[in-house]
């Protein structure tokens, strides 16, 4: 199918009407008014999730239930998306997608690490449909992680996790596990967004671009911070490209410069990052939120403009999941009965109007 | 046809002893769609269900370690029993045949597995040691260095430039020994005091290190002499290996094929028992039937119990549940089309189903924009070619098969009506009128045509709103009565003024313009009035005022872009003549003497045509249909209807 105004005709269409369907800020005031788990859940039925909870009752009603079928919203939006945008984005979109799938990977790796059976698992994992190429449930049947490995061959992952078992062999973390299939998402990414041309290319590398920064900054924070890690182990752990970011800024974070001064050099409208870094457990997911809030922005502007490029759908899809993540963030304070003002600040959205 | 098939809320009370038959009976029809109950069990405190659901649970496993058996032999799954022999055979006696069978296979697939991994580890220690192949110098010696810190190994090619980056700031030696496209042999070496940072890069960059066994010594063409005889020998044993399963798969493959069917079967009906609801001393089964195979269901019931009883609740549409399930039942050619209508969205129970409009419609506007009798012909022709099967490469559109040979014929039509055969103005005679020779008309009938569509947009959101018992909606919503009307005082308004005579005064619409403007200004309150329901405005109100004033610009805005949008029908018919003349004009260019070269161009144009137009045009017909017919009334969200099934759940 060929791109620009016919390629794209029959998914804008669909993907704006699709996008009146994205909770309105009337909506999270409402949700956000709601005292518990269970009005919550009967508020979201009057919205486009009501498909995906209309069958949640009092009696089966779990913080953890709730979430996963929210999720399922989303599964289906990317689903959708993917059947309808044109044949030569569709690898980059479903790319896209497959992030939930590498997180459903780590879980289940993770589950097997912890000897935990498949019925706790499989509801942690996102519901990513049937076009997942994990076995999950057989790997985690299977008991450890080499075997687990091993039922992988034929699949994108299987390459990456084999290189990385020698020194899962040795040292016994999933760390290096993890980190090459991040590794291994990001460049796949980046080579699908390369395929792309014109339009497409510079619209994608808006939405996709920012999220990569957003993503490969924080791993360089995280990576010094937290695990503490040594220069050369920094930079061989993340990115080499991005949209914003240049490769010097993660280094000189990896040589050890002052965090903030980077941060605040790439994006000039965030202010006190060493305040936020002063107390990194506290702090980082503050920043982490704020610069998901760049990608948010982002997405929003993608669609003001000549529509006819991949932006749309993927500024719709990014939407989409920033919906997930607030609605995930409600659900947990709604169940532990938190006041609105020990959780809005978690929000990406927020309960005010406008 | 018309709305989704009705349906029977069926609760259904059985024995233990009943228990499994009546399953069977239930997912041999294949009408049932089951709903959870098994709820009941708990609040009773009965935990039936966790009984049945480690039978579940069981059979999925020995499913999986049957699959697990037959993909080690290379055996295919094999067809499914009838749906009569489908029973539920007991864990322990397919436990114990499954375990048989692993053992014998098992013995003979672990020691494959061990010397084909074996095989694996020999070949990489010969590709890590062919680019060293010409030194003729004993590199164990490297192995115990008292300078040099060195690594020899593999790495990820994508690693190898942040491999470098990460040691710019020391002194080092990268030498890649050999590459593919995935992997690349390298060795790493600096100065031993430097060894903790280049370990660290190495390791970090997913350098894997040659451990060569310290059996394999001397120069490179020793140790790759040595390796060769090895992978030699592991290469016979594997082939004495394989032979053994070869043998093992003739023997075991009918009974495999047998168990398999038996876990699968029993694990679909475990897994279907698992909702049941259990009582004191029986089972309450409930879910959804088509009213019109309920008799079927209740006689199959009976005739394997008297004790069995059956209570249907036939589900009224006004007031269905969300989840009640949606059948659509679409015959022939209407079918095709529910394609196109469940790509939008699945109808809810309560609404009209509009397959049956999109089969009228979506042809209509598709042959009116692309009218040309014989272009119409070799669509309809190739639509039939698609639904055939016969070509494999569009095997995968077969189900638009019927979609293109109705488009196609209409457009033959039209192409009569329109007087066009082949690009060709000339060879009949219009039976209606040439688009190119009167542009004017043939817009407004395109607007025309859009205004009744969307009329009948509003009288079907009106009837769904009766239909839902929904009063507010059918009154007051923008697509609904008040809706209706403030469209139609717009437009016969329009007509008023612009036409010299008219015969009803102008007054009258502007009074029923604002009356129904206003109704659909304030539809919130009047909603929430005519329900009942307190507070009749939701926050203040002058956020409610500026609210409703910028909805009914917008349904005003909507009304004009909606009518408008149906104009493309008009000039798609239009620019199809002028693509044509086009067509011809080059053609004439190619070969002014109407040679071979002018049938060239003419024949290539025309497959352009039908091609590339034949693309735009379908797309500004799913256009028209999805977001200004539909959203007119069609709001969609209905469950699936997913009857309790042994095939079909075989079958995935």
């Amino acid at each position: 199918m060929p791109g620009g105004v016919t390629g794209y005709a029959a998914i804008n269409s669909r993907v704006r009407a699709m996008y009146s369907g994205l909770l309105t800020a009337h909506d999270w005031v409402r949700l956000c008014e709601t005292v518990d788990l269970g009005s919550l859940v009967e508020a979201l039925k009057s919205t486009v999730y009501n498909p995906y909870v209309a069958n949640l009752e009092d009696r089966n009603l779990t913080p953890r239930r709730a979430v996963y079928n929210t999720k399922r919203h989303l599964a289906d939006v990317y689903t959708q998306v993917i059947r309808a945008v044109p044949a030569e984005v569709r690898a980059l979109v479903t790319q896209l997608y497959r992030r939930y799938e590498v997180d459903n990977l780590k879980a289940v790796l993770r589950g097997i690490v912890a000897g935990a059976a498949w019925d706790p698992i499989r509801f942690v994992l996102f519901p990513y449909g049937p076009i997942t190429v994990l076995p999950a449930q057989a790997m985690v049947e299977s008991g450890n992680v080499t075997t687990a490995v091993e039922l992988l061959r034929g699949t994108p992952y299987f390459d990456t996790l084999s290189y990385a078992m020698s020194r899962y062999t040795s040292e016994q973390s999933l760390f290096p596990l993890e980190v090459a299939l991040d590794l291994a998402y990001w460049r796949e990414l980046r080579h699908e967004l390369a395929q792309l041309n014109g339009d497409d290319r510079t619209q994608a590398l808006k939405i996709v671009g920012t999220l990569m920064d957003m993503t490969n900054l924080m791993w360089a924070i995280r990576y010094r911070v937290y695990h503490h890690l040594s220069e050369e182990e920094i930079i061989n752990y993340t990115l080499p490209f991005g949209y914003h970011i240049r490769d010097e800024s993660i280094r000189a974070i990896a040589a050890g410069a002052d965090i903030a001064q980077v941060v605040e050099r790439t994006y000039p409208d965030l202010h006190d990052v060493d305040v936020l870094l002063h107390e990194p457990h506290s702090g980082l997911p503050v920043l982490e939120l704020q610069l998901q809030r760049h990608v948010a922005e982002a997405c929003r502007a993608a669609f003001s403009g000549y529509p006819f490029h991949v932006g749309i759908p993927l500024a719709f899809l990014l939407l989409n999941e920033h919906e997930i993540q607030d609605l995930t963030v409600l659900v947990e304070a709604k169940s532990a009965h938190m006041q609105q003002e020990e959780y809005q600040s978690h929000l990406l959205t927020g309960c005010t109007p406008g | 046809m018309f709305y989704p098939e009705e349906m029977t809320e069926a609760e259904i009370i059985i024995t233990a002893k009943d228990l499994l038959a009546v399953t069977r009976a239930l997912a041999g029809m294949g009408v049932f769609q089951q709903a959870d109950a098994s709820y009941l069990s708990v609040e009773k405190g009965l935990d039936s269900t966790d009984d049945w659901q480690e039978r579940t649970s069981s059979y999925g496993a020995l499913e999986r370690r049957i699959l697990n058996v037959m993909q080690t032999l290379g055996i295919e799954v094999g067809s499914p029993p009838s749906v009569d022999r489908a029973t539920m055979v007991d864990v322990g006696t397919i436990s114990t045949q499954v375990e048989q069978t692993e053992q014998a296979v098992q013995t003979v697939s672990r020691q494959l597995a061990t010397e084909l991994k074996k095989l694996e580890v020999l070949e990489s220690y010969l590709r890590q040691m062919e680019p060293v192949a010409g030194i003729d110098a004993d590199i164990t010696a490297l192995r115990h260095p008292r300078y040099l810190f060195s690594i020899l190994g593999t790495i990820p090619v994508a690693n190898v430039e942040r491999l470098e980056t990460s040691l710019a700031r020391m002194p080092y030696v990268l030498l890649p020994l050999r590459q593919d496209n995935r992997e690349m042999v390298v060795l790493l070496a600096g100065a031993r005091n430097n060894a903790d940072v280049l370990e660290r890069a190495a390791r970090s960059a997913y350098l894997n290190p040659l451990n060569l066994p310290e059996a394999y010594e001397g120069t490179p063409p020793q140790i790759i002499q040595a390796l060769h005889k090895d992978i030699s020998a592991s290469r016979q044993r594997i082939g004495e290996l394989q032979s053994e399963l070869a043998k093992l798969r003739d023997i075991h493959r009918q009974p495999i094929q047998i168990l398999l069917w038996e876990a699968r079967t029993s694990r679909l009906l475990a897994d279907a028992i698992t909702h049941f609801g259990r009582l004191r001393y029986t089972y309450l089964v409930v879910g959804w039937v088509p009213s019109s195979r309920v008799e079927e269901l209740k006689q199959r019931l009976k005739k394997i119990s008297s004790n069995i009883i059956v209570e249907t609740n036939p589900t009224r549409r006004s007031t269905a549940p969300q989840d009640v399930p949606v059948a659509l039942r679409n015959p022939g050619l209407v079918g095709a089309f529910q394609l196109l209508t469940t790509t939008y969205a699945q109808p809810r129970y309560q609404e009209i189903d509009p397959t049956v409009l999109m089969t009228v419609t979506f042809p209509l506007l598709f042959g009116a924009m692309f009218g040309d009798l014989g272009q119409g012909i070799i669509l309809a022709l190739g639509g039939i070619l698609i639904s055939t099967r016969k070509v494999k490469s569009l095997r995968s559109l077969a189900s638009l098969g019927p979609i293109v040979t109705a488009c196609g014929v209409v457009a033959a039509v039209f192409g009569v009506l329109y007087g066009s055969f082949f690009g060709f103005e000339d060879v009949i005679q219009p039976l209606w009128m040439r688009p190119l020779s009167n542009i004017l008309t043939i817009l407004m009938i395109a607007i025309g045509a859009g205004i009744v569509l969307l009329s009948v947009g509003f009288v079907l959101n009106m009837i769904n709103a009766i239909i839902a018992r929904d009063l507010g909606r059918f009154l007051f919503d923008h697509n609904g009565l008040a809706g209706f009307v403030l469209y139609w005082s717009l437009l016969l308004l329009a007509a008023s003024i612009a036409i010299k005579g008219f015969p009803i005064p102008t007054v009258v619409f502007v009074v029923t313009a604002v009356v129904s403007a206003v109704a659909v200004m304030f539809s919130e309150v009047l909603r929430h009035l005519v329900e009942g329901h307190r507070p009749l405005i939701e926050g203040g109100a002058g956020t409610y005022v500026v609210q409703a004033a910028v909805e009914i610009f917008e349904t005003l805005i909507s009304f004009l872009s909606n009518s408008l949008s149906y104009v493309r029908v008009g000039a798609f018919a239009v620019a199809h003549g002028g693509l044509s003349a086009v067509i011809f004009i080059l053609a004439a260019l190619a070969s002014p003497g109407h040679g071979v070269g002018y049938w060239i161009v003419v024949v290539l144009g025309n497959l352009f045509i039908i091609g590339f137009e034949g693309l735009i045009v379908s797309i500004q017909t799913m256009r028209l249909e999805y977001y200004e017919f539909f959203s007119k009334f069609f709001s969609g969200g209905g469950a699936r209807y997913r009857p309790l099934k042994l095939q079909p759940a075989q079958s995935e």
